[in-house]
């Protein structure tokens, strides 16, 4: 299946294509697979960090479905 | 000066521009997480937009480093955030209806403290306070909107502190980067960009615009 993944902020460093920006990019994932899977196997570091899809809260253990746009944003601090 | 005008009333507050919008916005309850430098200033942006209800949350109390950016006052040393920033916004308007919570916010009491409001800004400092209210907030309320920010500090340039829309009720304010763990100063004139862009984001929500 494809999902469409957005990292933002320094996360995007992450992106497999080594390329700035959170233009989302298509990814081919076998069935079943968790957010908490993509997560890992993007190597993100260990920090706070928000979770959408489709524009819907997430969490790590859920599971993702062919097309869905999967959204992971790290807040930064300041106030 | 002409003497019926020196002793005529002063203008209303809100003036009746447009009245279905200003009975609109005196209906509505927004609820400010955190009465730094986001939301002091965003909370006196609301209140001079006329939002009638205001629910102001923190546990902290006014120390001298706020003044740099928070609206606060040398003679406010001391006293309880929630406390100076009502009395502050009383004097702007006597009659503001305002609910002054003095707690430190965690998933156990954070959904109980705002879910009665039409719209929450979220202005707290730490990136993992931040990430709690927007998790259990968009985990346990997804209708109730949520006005966020992240990336206000330093000297970037303020027209890079925008405003999305991240999720379906979730609003990010900030340039998503600038982060005062690097190092960078909170300067009163990006910081309060930033409270501008999440009050009239919640202005825009409580009258039905959708961002762009």
């Amino acid at each position: 299946m494809q999902v469409n993944v957005a990292l933002f902020a320094h996360l995007s460093s992450f992106q497999p294509d080594g390329e700035a920006g959170r233009r989302p990019r298509a990814f081919d994932l076998p069935e079943g697979t968790t957010v908490g899977a993509v997560i890992e196997s993007l190597g993100l570091p260990d920090e706070p960090r928000v979770l959408f899809i489709n524009g819907r809260h997430a969490d790590e253990d859920t599971v993702l479905a062919g097309g869905d746009r999967l959204a992971i944003f790290p807040p930064v601090a300041g106030g | 000066m002409p003497a019926d005008e020196h002793n005529a009333c002063p203008p209303p507050l809100v003036p009746s521009d447009d009245p279905a919008m200003r009975a609109r916005l005196a209906a509505s309850h927004v609820a400010i997480i955190g009465c730094g430098g986001l939301g002091s200033n965003a909370a006196a942006m609301l209140l001079r937009s006329g939002v009638g209800h205001l629910t102001l949350i923190d546990f902290d109390v006014v120390e001298k480093g706020n003044l740099n950016r928070q609206l606060f006052f040398h003679d406010q040393i001391g006293m309880r955030k929630t406390d100076a920033l009502a009395g502050t916004l009383r004097r702007i308007d006597p009659d503001a209806a305002l609910t002054l919570v003095h707690e430190c916010m965690t998933p156990e009491n954070l959904l109980a403290t705002v879910g009665g409001a039409d719209v929450v800004i979220e202005a707290v400092d730490r990136a993992e306070v931040k990430a709690m209210i927007t998790n259990v907030l968009c985990g346990a309320a997804p209708e109730l909107p949520l006005v966020g920010a992240s990336g206000l500090a330093g000297v970037r340039s303020a027209n890079d502190v925008v405003t999305e829309q991240i999720g379906e009720h979730f609003y990010l304010i900030g340039d998503c980067t600038s982060d005062v763990r690097d190092g960078l100063p909170l300067l009163a004139s990006r910081v309060m960009v930033a409270a501008a862009h999440q009050a009239h984001a919640a202005i825009r929500i409580l009258l039905g615009h959708a961002e762009p």
